[in-house]
């Protein structure tokens, strides 16, 4: 959560919302309201004293409901370490799980994670086939961090990939719908080129675009170019899969460790060990 | 479905509305909304990096501070820390630190002892944990600290204060700057300089150093930033050509920052 040192020169109100602490300060207090009980016990300042320790330390998320986990690029990265921290040892046993069960699994910390999400992330890694196929842990988690992470750019960008599979002209105004993943998948079904996917060129300039205006996190142009360029022509669900792999990605975000590092839990080791 | 949720929505607002109105009570009496309005006031005037990470430490203090008092280590850390949320060159987010660091101070002491300020002590140990911080070494900060410190009986007034603390930030960053161009002039990094080189260099600090008139400590910081390795450059085009450059005597690192330092401190006024 570092900014740059022209923080100085911003307004009061930008440097609030480029920060987020209205957002964080705002659900303090209303989580203080809903357990009042907590603060007559241990006093005000402690209670937010503890209140943004956790949020430094991405402890804030746990059992929280979505809308909170996902209100923030800070909660969302802390959501997915959790994730990774809480449920690694499924990894080291070598398990491969269904979608239902990793739903079953996210809403353990999360009561209310929606299952469209988790649908979403399996069709990345399945590239759209059979959801009911089972995954291993580390396809699943880093296609559920692009997913997850970067929820309204996947979105913009089935819509644009939607577009230039119909033949719209590359340039027409994307508005993001919650419905573009389901039409992508129809549409998909039936059009028998649609596995050929789109001119790789055109989809990166569409997607350049894209982020020069768009207001949410997205990966960096850097590595969307290093995936596009690399072949002629390019899927939906395999550039995504793409993302997933891709190691800047993972780093820029900054939730999980690499790929090879991603099973690695020494104190369970320890714990292990001892029985 | 739709209209079943939206009742819903209609009956859980209206009760919403009635527990707004005792939530805002609750907070205004329990001196929440007072607690928050401070947090967002220092925060606006720091405006630290890590904003998040700074609400945590301020609130944690504030509870240490209620449940045990500070004790006077504390007190000297968390003025630090404060001091440490903004460059100086951020004059007036710097001047907010310096004046949270102070009260930080005065604080917990009896009306009658604190009415003049710091204790002279704690002043002093402030500066020279600041010095350390900034990257100074004893040897290097020990002459600057005999000039600003204060005895330990006496009582530091705020200006006085202001003015010991920006001069050791200062002075913190004026060594850093001086270290680098020492690195500039040096051939290689294993060897020492030229000492031809060196004195060409401390004279153009010095001269620099000479033309910021007034007591604002700060201007000789601006000074010596006219110091641009395009100066360097001439004044090493002016000392010696390279054909004699291996046989000349040298000055080493720790000479040059401290002839540098010798340079800013004579501007110093000792404080009496």
């Amino acid at each position: 959560m570092k900014m740059n040192t022209d923080r100085f020169s911003l307004t009061v109100d930008e440097y609030l919302a480029e920060t987020n602490v209205l957002i964080y300060l705002n659900d303090a207090v209303t989580q203080l309201l809903e357990h009042k009980e907590e603060y007559t016990q241990f006093g005000v300042v402690r209670y937010f004293a503890e209140y943004f320790t956790s949020v430094k330390n991405g402890n804030h998320v746990l059992f929280r409901e979505f809308s909170y986990i996902k209100v923030t690029p800070h909660n969302r990265e802390s959501f997915i370490h959790t994730f990774w921290k809480c449920f690694r040892q499924i990894g080291k046993n070598g398990d491969l799980l269904a979608m239902s069960e990793y739903s079953s699994l996210l809403q353990l910390l999360c009561p209310d994670f929606p299952t469209e999400m988790v649908q979403n992330a399996a069709r990345i890694v399945l590239i759209e086939d059979a959801t009911d196929c089972l995954m291993s842990f580390s396809d699943f988690i880093y296609a559920f961090q692009i997913q997850f992470f970067y929820e309204e750019f996947v979105e913009s960008v089935s819509v644009i990939y939607q577009d230039l599979l119909s033949g719209k002209s590359p340039n027409t105004v994307i508005v993001p719908t919650s419905t573009s993943v389901e039409q992508i998948s129809s549409a998909a079904s039936e059009e028998p080129d649609a596995q050929e996917g789109v001119d790789s060129s055109i989809f990166c300039e569409c997607i350049e675009g894209l982020c020069e205006r768009f207001k949410h996190k997205f990966p960096s142009t850097v590595a969307i170019k290093e995936i596009l360029e690399s072949s002629q022509r390019v899927s939906f669900y395999g550039f995504l899969m793409a993302l997933a792999k891709h190691e800047g990605v993972n780093q820029d975000i900054g939730a999980l460790p690499n790929k090879s590092d991603l099973l690695i839990d020494p104190e369970m080791d320890q714990e292990l060990e001892r029985l | 479905m739709a209209e079943k949720h939206r009742a819903g929505v209609e009956i859980m607002s209206d009760s919403k509305s009635a527990r707004a109105a005792g939530d805002e009570q609750l907070l205004s009496q329990s001196g929440v909304s007072a607690l928050l309005r401070g947090a967002l006031l220092r925060l606006l005037e720091s405006r630290p990096e890590d904003p998040v990470g700074f609400l945590a430490e301020h609130f944690a203090h504030l509870s240490s501070e209620a449940e045990d008092g500070a004790s006077e280590r504390q007190s000297v850390s968390r003025a630090l820390w404060h001091l440490s949320l903004a460059h100086h060159s951020h004059r007036s987010a710097f001047n907010n630190n310096v004046r949270v660091a102070y009260e930080l101070l005065t604080q917990g002491v009896p009306r009658r002892l604190s009415a003049g300020g710091v204790r002279g002590r704690l002043y002093s140990e402030m500066l020279r944990c600041l010095c350390s911080e900034g990257g100074l070494s004893g040897s290097t900060a020990a002459p600057l600290l005999r000039r600003v410190q204060s005895h330990d009986y006496e009582s530091v007034p705020f200006e006085l204060f202001r003015q010991g603390v920006l001069t050791c930030a200062v002075f913190a960053d004026y060594i850093r700057k001086s270290q680098c161009l020492y690195a500039a002039v040096a051939s290689a990094p294993d060897r020492p300089a030229e000492r031809t080189l060196c004195h060409a260099v401390l004279s153009t600090l010095r001269d620099a150093l000479e033309t910021a008139d007034g007591i604002d400590v700060a201007r000789y910081l601006e000074a010596s930033a006219k110091i641009s390795p395009a100066k360097v450059a001439q004044a090493m085009a002016e000392v010696q050509p390279r054909a004699q450059r291996h046989d000349g005597p040298t000055m080493d690192a720790q000479e040059f920052e401290d002839a540098a330092a010798a340079l800013f401190i004579a501007r110093v006024r000792t404080v009496t």
